[in-house]
């Protein structure tokens, strides 16, 4: 084995003085990485399977001559939940043909087919709406996308109302489509957005874990380069121990996914919960986590011990570092303009890079910015603290930002999406009345059954018509009865109320809503990851000094004060102003309309700051046990 | 040198001031008597009787792992002795709790060590004003006399100057005037010449002693150096955790 290859392993075994912590810190980092890079992958690739086991009922080709089925969806309410009904006619005389995915036979005109949930329901009047004693099967897991789906499908005659070539239906092509459902591209989107933004902060974490044991390491290698290492030995030392620490820090990262993967797949995103095995993660997805974590892990070391490798004495004897420049604040322009540019496009591809475009600018502004506000408080201070940790965050605003990078880019986050996502649309229906489509000439007719059949019920009701719409008041709260007492009355509809229509496009709001309270949990963790990893790294910075310190009669307490509003100080000053412009950014994409409704927006800036605040405080505090152990004596 | 240990350890704290300063005629600034420090079952300190004057300095020598850093972290409060006293200005100060030690070193005592340990983010005026700011002393006061002490250490013109940018040797009378500006009563050096070439260390002891006896400071340096201690007034030899005559 090569000396050093050997010295690198010797090295993690045999970490030294406060190196345990380090190494620890790093795998920990490491593992909330690959953490939540599997869970990246595996949600996505999770979301593709949903979609491709329903993907048959999106796969069109508008040819009603070799079209094996016609599909007709309808929105149904069934004890107050939305309920999603498929007509299915056979076309073409395929009815021998393979059933579509889920259904043990193809469905024949009458049957109706229910997803084990819906069937649940059964006792709800379905039995009266479908006119079946029992249902005719239940839909196995291989078409459903969640176990919670609520889906009917319901054979019907290709003649049948809804099905005919007027009613334009959707024909498919085959039952074995895999075009992408609606909801769950959506979602593959929000997936998109979600990398976009957190990719930074990911790299970021990245960065600060191997940051964390390179402390550790930076004046032993220096040492290692006086005593006459060549610059390729000692580089290779520390891509053998990073690659180490990293590797376990993956197999943690994947033991930590699949014992968690339980509770990921109760999260209701598309509908309903994920089945375990959509989010299981499949060998090679492990392969790419085992080897690309420790990879951008090792890259990240040997990028930030590059000044030890090339300047020993530079390291051991702290030499000053280079200023950022205001040069860095034009980036700040690129990302609003192209947002601004690109907004009315719509297509997906240029709207993601000008997103992370802009995300970049927060990250490579944020140090000058930092600088900046460290100056400040160095000239101004007036007590230890605030001079300690104000000549800090001036001396290497790269380091003081670098922990909380990603908290601050989730404010870029929040303010992005407190203006521009759309989170209090679809819930102002109101309940007061229902309402039926019909044919024109139809109208009358269909009004004077509805009073009919709800006369006979014993319902007083109030029917109203205009050109092409039946509307229904009807003096109860039991509006699955009326439903029930209404239904096939306009053969491929189901009365519903505005409200009901409303809880049924609410799914996509809910996701939404889902999809941003996870982007922000994954950076809220990627965040606290970071900062307490950089805490670490900072008290092991610090402990020789602090040490001095403790022992000429400074208190513990100064040091320890002087380092969290180091940490603070970044999100505070840095992290507010790019609330500001992630507001800006979505502005510029939205041409300057704020898409949010109601207090969403607000209560999101609200919580964000309020727990982005609490996580610093919290992270930064790992810190303080490992600075009061290395200080001390 | 060394002085007799009192026969009984059971007297009241004014019968024990009245024995401490029989026993260190003519008045000693710093006074340990029979101190005893374990390390789990290692031996740190064996009974080492100790007294210093104000003014004196005093050279603890002896090879290394016997105690000579011991010593001086039990006399500095840093460590607290498993048995026997420290004396400071004819205080007991071993039983003072962990607080007040941190205070009585910040205002009492003054450190230099092997290296430097300044703040690399600080420039050299502020490392040195940092105890008088943590003492409640406002900025302009305590950057203005951490200033004048740097002047008297021959660095008026580094003021501005980061730790980095600064000579090993400019380093450590940065430290030695952070250990000064406070006007302590001893000054505490554990091997301050041990970095640096011989020529630089011969100027930073020499600076050191003169400085901290001139303002009637006592001087206890821990060193290795046969140079360094034929600076000092007197030679305190530590050989298995006792005082040695050898």
């Amino acid at each position: 084995m090569n000396p050093m290859t050997d010295l690198g392993l010797r090295f993690v075994r045999r970490p030294g003085p406060g190196g345990r912590a380090a190494n620890l810190a790093a795998v920990g980092a490491t593992a909330v990485v690959a953490l939540l890079v599997t869970f990246l992958i595996a949600g996505s690739l999770g979301l593709t399977h949903r979609s491709d086991r329903i993907g048959w009922r999106s796969t069109l080709n508008g040819d009603s001559k070799t079209a094996v089925g016609a599909l007709h969806e309808v929105q149904d309410m069934v004890a107050g939940k939305p309920v999603t009904r498929f007509d299915l006619a056979i076309l073409n005389d395929k009815t021998n043909a393979a059933p579509p995915p889920g259904l043990p036979r193809v469905p024949k005109p009458g049957e109706v087919f229910l997803s084990p949930k819906l069937a649940e329901l059964w006792g709800s009047g379905l039995s009266d709406r479908y006119k079946l004693p029992e249902p005719t099967g239940v839909i196995s897991n291989a078409g459903l996308s969640s176990p919670d789906d609520l889906v009917a499908i319901r054979g019907v005659a290709p003649n049948s109302a809804g099905m005919t070539a007027s009613d334009h239906p959707d024909y498919l092509e085959s039952w074995r489509g895999t075009a992408i459902d609606g909801r769950m591209a959506f979602l593959l989107v929000m997936v998109a957005f979600g990398i976009a933004l957190v990719l930074f902060p990911l790299l970021s974490l990245v960065g600060q874990a191997a940051g964390v044991a390179a402390k550790r390491r930076e004046h032993r290698l220096a040492a290692l380069r006086l005593a006459g290492a060549t610059r390729g030995q000692v580089l290779l030392l520390s891509a053998v121990e990073q690659a180490v620490l990293a590797f376990f820090g993956a197999i943690a990262g994947l033991i930590g996914y699949t014992v968690l993967s339980p509770l990921i797949a109760r999260i209701p995103l598309g509908g309903g919960r994920w089945y375990l095995h959509d989010l299981t993660v499949r060998w090679w997805v492990i392969l790419v986590v085992l080897i690309a974590v420790p990879v951008l892990s090792v890259i990240s070391a040997l990028i930030g011990l590059g000044r030890v490798s090339i300047t020993p004495l530079g390291v051991v004897r702290g030499q000053t570092r280079k200023a950022a420049s205001a040069l860095r604040l034009g980036l700040l322009v690129v990302g609003p303009v192209m947002l601004a540019v690109l907004g009315t496009g719509g297509a997906v591809l240029p709207l993601l890079i000008g997103i992370g475009l802009a995300a970049l600018a927060v990250r490579v502004v944020g140090p000058f910015a930092v600088q900046v506000i460290g100056r400040f408080l160095a000239r101004t201070a007036n007590g230890p603290v605030v001079l300690l940790a104000g000549r800090r965050l001036a001396d290497d605003p790269k380091a003081a930002f670098r922990p909380v990078a990603a908290l601050v880019l989730s404010g870029f986050v929040t303010g992005f999406l407190a203006l521009f996502m759309p989170f209090g649309l679809a819930q102002d229906g109101t309940d007061a009345a229902f309402s039926l489509h019909t044919d024109q000439g139809q109208t009358v007719a269909v009004a004077k059954e509805v009073s009919h059949r709800l006369s006979e019920a014993g319902f007083t009701s109030e029917v109203t018509t205009s050109e092409e719409s039946v509307d229904i008041h009807v003096s109860t709260t039991d509006r699955e009865k009326v439903r029930t007492i209404l239904y096939d009355l306009v053969p491929d509809q189901v009365p519903l109320t505005d409200a009901e229509k409303d809880a049924h496009e609410a799914g996509v709001y809910l996701d939404m809503r889902l999809g941003v309270a996870l982007l922000l949990g994954l950076v809220f963790v990627t965040g606290a990851a970071s900062t307490a990893a950089g805490a670490v790294g900072t008290a092991l910075d610090q402990s020789a000094p602090a040490r001095a310190l403790r022992r000429s009669g400074i208190p513990l307490s100064v040091i320890e004060r002087s380092a969290r509003l180091a940490a603070v100080v970044p999100v505070i000053g840095v992290g507010l102003p790019v609330v500001g412009f992630g507001a800006l950014c979505g502005l510029a994409l939205s041409g300057g309309h704020i898409l949010t409704q109601g207090s969403s927006g607000a209560i999101l800036l609200a919580g964000q700051v309020i727990v982005g605040l609490i996580l610093v405080a919290v992270a930064g505090a790992a810190g303080a046990p490992v600075l009061r152990k290395a200080s001390a004596g | 040198m060394s002085f007799q240990s009192p026969h009984s350890t059971q007297s009241t704290p004014i019968q024990q001031q009245a024995q401490y300063a029989q026993l260190t005629q003519p008045a000693a600034v710093l006074a340990g008597r029979g101190l005893v420090k374990y390390y789990g079952e290692v031996v740190g300190l064996a009974g080492v009787d100790v007294a210093v004057q104000s003014g004196e300095a005093l050279a603890v020598m002896g090879p290394s792992g016997n105690g000579k850093t011991t010593l001086l972290h039990v006399l500095a409060g840093i460590l607290t002795p498993d048995q026997g006293e420290v004396w400071l200005a004819g205080e007991r100060v071993d039983q003072l709790g962990d607080a007040a030690r941190t205070v009585l070193r910040r205002r009492r005592l003054g450190f230099v060590f092997q290296d430097n340990q300044l703040l690399a983010e600080l420039p050299a005026d502020e490392n040195v004003a940092l105890p008088l700011m943590v003492d409640g002393i406002s900025r302009r006061d305590a950057v203005g006399r951490a200033r004048t002490m740097l002047a008297q250490v021959g660095l008026s013109a580094e003021v501005g100057r980061r730790p980095g940018e600064l000579s090993g040797g400019q380093a450590q009378r940065v430290a030695i005037a952070r250990a000064l500006v406070g006007e302590p009563q001893v000054v505490f050096a554990d091997e301050p010449t041990g970095a640096l070439d011989a020529t630089t260390g011969a100027q930073v002891i020499d600076l050191l002693v003169g400085a901290a006896t001139h303002r009637g400071a006592a001087v206890v340096v821990v060193t290795h150096d046969d140079a360094v201690a034929a600076r000092c007034n007197r030679i305190l030899r530590i050989v298995d955790g006792r005082v040695s005559d050898r």
